[in-house]
C-alpha cells in the first residue's frame, strides 16, 4: 500500500500525483524481483520432471542434452515471451485508460484486436504459415488504427467519447467478419484458430521483438508520465496547465497500438491482461503513471509467465490456452484488491 | 540440437535389406541419399531417416490407423487424443491433442520419426519441432489412393515394408472388388449428413463422396464448393434426395434420422431409405473405410430394390 495515500477508485478521472520520483523506486524493485522468480519458476517447471540437479547442471558444461533442450529451447523463449507480451497489454492498457479516461478501455477496445485477427485467421483460412499469419496479423492491426484514427480524425471536434464510439463501432464490425470466417473455415481448421483468438503462447516464434518493444516503449514513455498524469485530470485542466492536449492523445493512442499489435502477432488475442493490470496497481500503488506504466510492464510480464505455466502443466500433456488462465488467477486477486480498498 | 537423431541400437540385419528389397520393387526410394529409408512425404518433401524408425510419434488419430495398417503399431511411442483403433491405440501414452501438442512431453519420448497432420497440427509447433532437430513426416490424406501409398510408406519408414505392401494391395483389391460390384449400377441420389447441428453433408472433393461414387451413388450436394458445406433442411427438401445416410454421435446413435420421417413427401423417407452408417468406419482416411464402404454399398442396394 502507498502508505498514508488513500488508494483511488480504478480509472478514476482524477489522477493523483505523488511528491517525489524517490517513492516510485521500492515497488518497482519489488515488482522486478517478481518478474525474475516467474521467469526463474517458470524455467523449472513443465510437463516433464526436470530435476534440480539438471536444472543446476545446465550452468556447467555437462548438460543432459534433453535438459537443454527442454529448459532452454522451449521453456527459456517461451517465457520470455510470455513476459514480453504481457508487459506490452498491461502498458497499453494502462495508456487506454489514460487517454478514454474510461475504467472498462483495454488493448482492445478500439477494434485494433479485431483487425489483428481477421488477418490472423484470414491466413489461417488459406492454410498460410505461421510467419504469414503474424504478418498479416501486424497488417490487420495497422489497418484498423488507421482506420480508426482516420474516421475519429474526421471533420469536427475530436474527443475521446468520439474515438472510443468510432473504435467500438469498428471492433463490432471486424466482429462480424471473424464470426463469417469462422462459419466458412473448414472444421479440422476451427480449433486453431479459436486458439489464436483465445491467446496462446504456442504461437510465440520469438521473444525478441515483443521485448524489444517494451523496453523502447518503458524509455520513450518515461519522460511523458509527468503530462499523462495531467491529461488523466481532463483535457482542459491539462490545457491549462500547458499541456499540448491533442499532440499527447495521438501519442498515446498509436503508442498503445503499436504496442497491442506486437503482443497480439506474438500471441493472439490474449485478454484480461490489458484491462485489469493497470487497475490491480493502481488499488496498490495510487495513480501515478510514472510509477503505473513501468509496474504495469513487470506486473503484467509476471501476470503472462505464472499464467502460461499453469497454461503448460495443468492438464498435461492436454495444452489449454493461456487467456483461460491468466482470467482465473486475475480475477480472484482484482476481486480480492477491489473489496479491500473499501 | 540432434536428440532426435540418436543412432538406434537394435537394428537387425534383414531390416535393411528387406526394405531396401521391397523399395527398389516399388520404385520409392533414393538409394544415393544414405543407408536409412526415405520417402516423398504429402507435403512433396523427402524424408530420411538414418535408420527404420522405431520410435514414433504420431499427431493425427488416423495416421495412428494408418502406422498400425503397415504394421508399424508396436513402433509408436506416443499418440494424440481420440486416437482409439485398433484397441491397442488406446494404450498408447498420449502427447496431447492434434491442435496442441504438449512439445515437453513429445522431446523427452526421444522419438526418431514424428508424423504431423498438414491440415490440423499448429504449424508452428510442427516447425519448432524439426527446428529442435526431429525428423518430421507430413501427412494429408484426402482419397484412396492417398491411404495406399501411406501405408507402403509408413511400411518403408519403419522397417515393415512387406507387411505394409500387403495391407496397401488388400485394400486396393478390396476397392476393386466393390467398384466392380456397385460402380456400374444404377445411380442413387443420396443426401449424405455429416453432422446434425448444424445440417452439415460433403462435396465430391472428400472421401465419403468418393465412398459414395464407388457404391454407384450419386451425392446431391457434390458440386458445392465447400468441402463440407453447411445447410438448412429446406435445401435437402429441395434436392429430393432418393436416400439419406447419416452418421450420429455414437456407433448407434440414429436419432439424426428421426427429424427426416416427417418429410412422407421427401423420396426417401416414402420408400424408408433412411439409413444409419456407423460414423468411425467411414470419417477417418484408413483402411476401414472398406467396412463403412461395404455398409453404404449395402445400403444404396436396398434402396435400387424399393424403386
Amino acid at each position: 500500500m502507498a502508505g498514508a495515500e488513500q488508494p483511488l477508485p480504478a480509472g478514476a478521472a482524477a489522477g493523483r500525483v505523488a511528491p517525489g520520483l524517490a517513492r516510485v523506486w521500492p515497488p518497482l524493485l519489488t515488482l522486478a524481483a517478481l518478474s525474475v522468480l516467474s521467469v526463474l519458476l517458470a524455467l523449472s517447471i513443465g510437463s516433464v520432471h526436470v530435476p534440480l540437479s539438471g536444472l543446476l547442471a545446465l550452468f556447467g558444461s555437462s548438460a543432459d542434452p534433453l535438459y537443454y533442450a527442454l529448459v532452454i529451447e522451449l521453456r527459456l523463449p517461451r517465457a520470455l515471451a510470455a513476459f514480453g507480451t504481457g508487459g506490452l497489454l498491461a502498458v497499453a492498457g494502462a495508456l487506454m485508460q489514460v487517454l478514454l479516461r474510461n475504467p472498462l478501455a483495454d488493448p482492445y477496445v478500439l477494434g485494433l484486436s479485431g483487425g489483428a485477427a481477421v488477418g490472423a485467421l484470414g491466413a489461417m483460412l488459406l492454410g498460410l504459415g505461421a510467419l504469414v499469419v503474424s504478418g498479416s496479423a501486424f497488417v490487420g492491426a495497422l489497418l484498423s488504427t488507421v482506420l480508426v484514427f482516420g474516421l475519429a480524425h474526421g471533420t469536427g471536434s475530436w474527443t475521446p467519447t468520439r474515438l472510443l464510439l468510432t473504435g467500438v463501432v469498428v471492433a463490432a464490425g471486424w466482429g462480424a467478419v471473424i464470426t463469417f470466417m469462422l462459419v466458412i473455415g473448414p472444421t479440422e481448421r476451427l480449433p486453431g484458430m479459436l486458439y489464436w483468438l483465445m491467446g496462446d503462447l504456442a504461437y510465440a516464434r520469438s521473444a525478441w521483438p515483443s521485448l524489444t518493444m517494451l523496453a523502447v516503449a518503458c524509455i520513450v514513455l518515461a519522460p511523458l508520465g509527468r503530462s499523462l498524469n495531467v491529461l488523466a485530470r481532463g483535457p482542459l485542466q491539462a490545457a491549462t496547465l500547458g499541456v499540448s492536449v491533442r499532440p499527447l492523445e495521438w501519442t498515446v493512442f498509436l503508442a498503445a497500438s503499436l504496442l497491442t499489435s506486437v503482443a497480439v502477432i506474438t500471441a493472439g488475442t490474449i485478454g484480461f491482461v490489458g484491462l485489469v493490470v493497470p487497475h490491480m496497481l493502481r488499488l496498490v500503488f495510487g495513480a501515478d503513471q510514472r510509477l503505473i506504466l513501468p509496474a504495469s510492464a513487470l506486473a503484467g510480464g509476471s501476470l503472462l509467465v505464472l499464467a502460461d505455466i499453469g497454461a503448460r502443466t495443468l492438464m498435461a500433456p492436454e495444452q489449454l490456452p493461456v487467456g483461460v488462465i491468466t482470467a482465473l488467477l486475475g480475477v480472484p486477486t482484482f476481486l480480492y484488491l477491489l473489496y479491500r480498498s473499501r | 540440437m540432434g536428440i532426435g537423431n540418436q543412432p538406434i541400437s537394435v537394428a537387425a540385419a534383414w531390416v535393411p535389406a528387406l526394405v531396401a528389397g521391397t523399395l527398389l520393387l516399388l520404385g520409392a526410394v533414393d538409394l544415393a541419399a544414405g543407408d536409412g529409408p526415405c520417402v516423398i512425404d504429402d507435403k512433396e518433401r523427402e524424408v530420411c531417416l538414418s535408420r527404420p524408425a522405431e520410435r514414433i510419434i504420431a499427431l493425427s488419430p488416423g495416421v495412428t490407423e494408418l502406422l498400425f495398417a503397415a504394421g508399424a503399431g508396436d513402433r509408436i511411442i506416443g499418440a494424440v487424443r481420440y486416437s482409439d483403433y485398433p484397441e491397442a491405440a488406446n494404450e498408447l501414452p498420449r502427447v496431447g491433442n492434434h491442435t496442441r501438442v504438449d512439445m515437453e512431453t513429445v522431446l523427452a519420448m526421444d522419438p526418431n520419426l514424428i508424423v504431423a497432420w498438414v491440415s490440423g497440427n499448429a504449424p508452428e509447433q510442427i516447425d519448432r519441432l524439426e527446428q529442435l532437430g526431429l525428423t518430421v513426416y507430413y501427412s494429408e490424406v484426402r482419397n484412396f489412393d492417398d491411404v495406399a501409398r501411406s501405408i507402403r510408406r509408413f511400411g518403408t519408414l519403419a522397417g515393415t515394408g512387406a507387411k505394409a505392401e500387403q495391407a496397401a494391395a488388400d485394400f486396393s483389391a478390396d476397392l476393386d472388388r466393390l467398384n466392380q460390384t456397385y460402380g456400374d449400377r444404377d445411380p442413387v441420389r443420396l443426401f449424405y449428413q455429416v453432422w446434425d447441428d448444424p445440417l452439415m453433408t460433403v462435396n465430391d472433393t472428400h472421401l465419403i463422396s468418393q465412398i459414395i461414387e464407388l457404391c454407384g451413388g450419386h451425392n446431391v450436394f457434390g458440386a458445392l464448393d465447400r468441402m463440407v458445406p453447411r445447410l438448412d433442411r429446406e435445401s435437402v427438401l429441395a434436392a429430393r434426395p432418393e436416400a439419406i445416410a447419416a452418421g450420429g454421435m455414437g456407433e448407434e446413435d440414429e436419432s439424426w434420422l428421426e427429424p427426416w420421417k416427417q418429410f412422407d413427401q421427401l423420396p426417401a423417407t416414402a420408400r424408408g431409405n433412411l439409413f444409419f452408417v456407423p460414423p468411425s468406419t467411414i470419417q477417418r482416411p484408413t483402411p476401414r473405410v472398406i467396412e463403412g464402404a461395404e455398409i453404404l454399398c449395402e445400403h444404396l442396394e436396398t434402396a435400387r430394390g424399393r424403386r
